[in-house]
């Protein structure tokens, strides 16, 4: 039997989102109409949790198309257009479910401030989380059309084959202007220092948040500590920002490049500790003086294991891996 | 000013950082580089975000004792960026971006001082509200690394303007 490859993966992840994005829907939307915070909260838990299974569901499939058209020669029944569409489709959607996740993430930051969701925030998390399951379902059904001739409808099926239908299609057209190919030279060093500003960023939270749950400067309170994580959060959203800019640019340096595997393998694990910190109350009550407990200890030596690590496995891209 | 650039360039060791195969040669040097990056500017930025007023409740006498870190992440860097400009000597001696970036780090560290003698040394510090001055400091702190982590980061992208690796 073949072994398991990074198209696999895709197969297994992509109906993911779609699916789980109905339950969350349902939840969240539930939670809103009969006034229960619980269940709003197991939406925005809900959509946390698909942003961060988002990444490797997109990630892979630049390497499903390359299994499927080794050498961007497709087999017969299968087409390029379609593909195209499908990942100006994915790209959407996720970016869209990015930012879902980001606003549900914010909702359950606020949470613990007010007990109550703030008035605009519910408000943008049901419209990205509409959107987002809109485009995705699209996406999906576009997805499924680039093996399943049966299901496309006679015209599509009719149109001639475009000859470079390779180069077609947002995606593409953004990952060229992102790699210099129009002549503009300075966005990926631009890029590249956003890239370390975020990461700055998400190190303030990383370092004076974790370091004081492991028990320095322990005249913090958590309460008050918990101010910082939205500067955490943006460093992030700073750097997937730029980060998906690098990807959309030369997909080939990362997508069977293991080191940017484990990278992402890293962040879905530093996305279940965001988690845990946003959930488990324990954390929450600590006060000045006081001494993490245990469990918050181990937790925030994880989170500082985890993002160093995220920041080796993405600087060791061009020295281990294939890229640049 | 060349000819001390292509010793520098040349000595044994800079060599060896440049041309080993070794993971522990030069990637592992420029990762020291960007860890203590994060340290230095974390702890810093996380201070002057602090004084500009986010996150108000937390008080500003225990964030002091996270200057340590920020010291070992600027020690890291102080070795780490002398080894990687001795092993492209004649490059970057010659690259007014590398020149930049110094006097961002010298300014930034003149404000890092001026902060922890006017604020964390101020015996009123969390007892009244800061003064404009602090907020200032603080301000031309961030703007000070954002330019040195800039010029540092082009340092990849910008070529000297003067001599050429020939």
């Amino acid at each position: 039997m073949e072994s398991l490859n990074l198209a696999h993966f895709h197969l297994l992840l992509n109906h993911l989102p779609t699916i789980s994005f109905v339950v969350a829907l349902c939840l969240y939307f539930a939670g809103l109409v009969n006034g229960s915070e619980s269940l709003r909260k197991v939406g925005l838990v809900l959509f946390f949790l698909i942003a961060v299974v988002a990444l490797p569901t997109y990630f892979s499939g630049s390497a499903a198309e390359r299994a499927l058209c080794p050498e961007l020669k497709c087999p017969p029944g299968v087409s390029p257009q379609i593909m195209r569409k499908h990942e100006d489709l994915a790209l959407f959607s996720f970016v869209l479910m990015e930012i879902t996740g980001f606003f549900s993430w914010l909702a359950l930051w606020q949470l613990r401030k007010t007990t109550k969701i703030a008035g605009w925030n519910w408000a943008v998390v049901a419209l990205f989380s509409i959107a987002s399951f809109g485009v995705v379902a699209l996406a999906a059904a576009e997805g499924s059309g680039i093996r399943h001739p049966e299901i496309r409808d006679a015209a599509e099926m009719a149109l001639p084959a475009i000859e470079d239908a390779e180069s077609t299609g947002i995606a593409r057209s953004i990952g060229a202007v992102m790699a210099g190919n129009t002549g503009i030279g300075w966005l990926w060093p631009a890029s590249e220092t956003i890239h370390f500003i975020g990461l700055c960023m998400l190190f303030i939270v990383v370092l004076i948040v974790d370091l004081r749950l492991l028990g320095m400067a322990k005249g913090l309170p958590f309460k008050a500590l918990y101010q910082l994580l939205p500067v955490g959060m943006l460093g992030f959203t700073l750097n997937l920002t730029t980060g998906l800019l690098f990807f959309l640019a030369a997909p080939g340096q990362y997508v069977n490049n293991i080191e940017f595997h484990r990278k992402i393998v890293l962040i879905i694990l530093a996305g279940f500790n965001v988690l845990y910190f946003m959930l488990v109350d324990e954390t929450w009550a600590i006060g000045p003086d006081d001494n993490a407990p245990l469990r918050t200890k181990i937790a925030a030596a994880s989170a500082i294991f985890l993002w160093i690590g995220i920041l080796y496995y993405g600087h060791m891209l061009p020295f281990l891996g294939n890229a640049f | 000013m060349m000819e001390f650039a292509q010793w520098l360039e040349n000595t044994g060791f800079s060599t060896w950082v440049r041309e080993s195969p070794r993971i522990w040669a030069f990637p592992v040097i420029l990762l020291i580089h960007t860890i203590g990056m994060a340290l230095c500017v974390g702890v810093s930025a996380g201070i002057n975000f602090r004084i500009l007023g986010f996150a108000p409740s937390l008080k500003l006498s225990p964030m002091g004792r996270m200057f340590p870190i920020l010291w070992l992440g600027f020690w890291m860097n102080a070795i780490t960026g002398t080894i990687l400009v001795m092993q492209d000597a004649t490059n970057k001696l010659f690259n007014i971006d590398f020149y930049l970036k110094m006097v961002f780090i010298a300014l930034a560290l003149v404000v890092l001082r001026m902060i922890r003698n006017r604020v964390f040394l101020d015996p009123q510090v969390d007892k009244v509200p800061l003064s404009a001055n602090a907020k200032t400091l603080a301000v031309l702190s961030l703007v000070f690394w954002v330019g040195a982590i800039t010029c540092g980061r082009l340092l990849a992208y910008v070529g000297p303007i003067v001599g050429s690796v020939g």
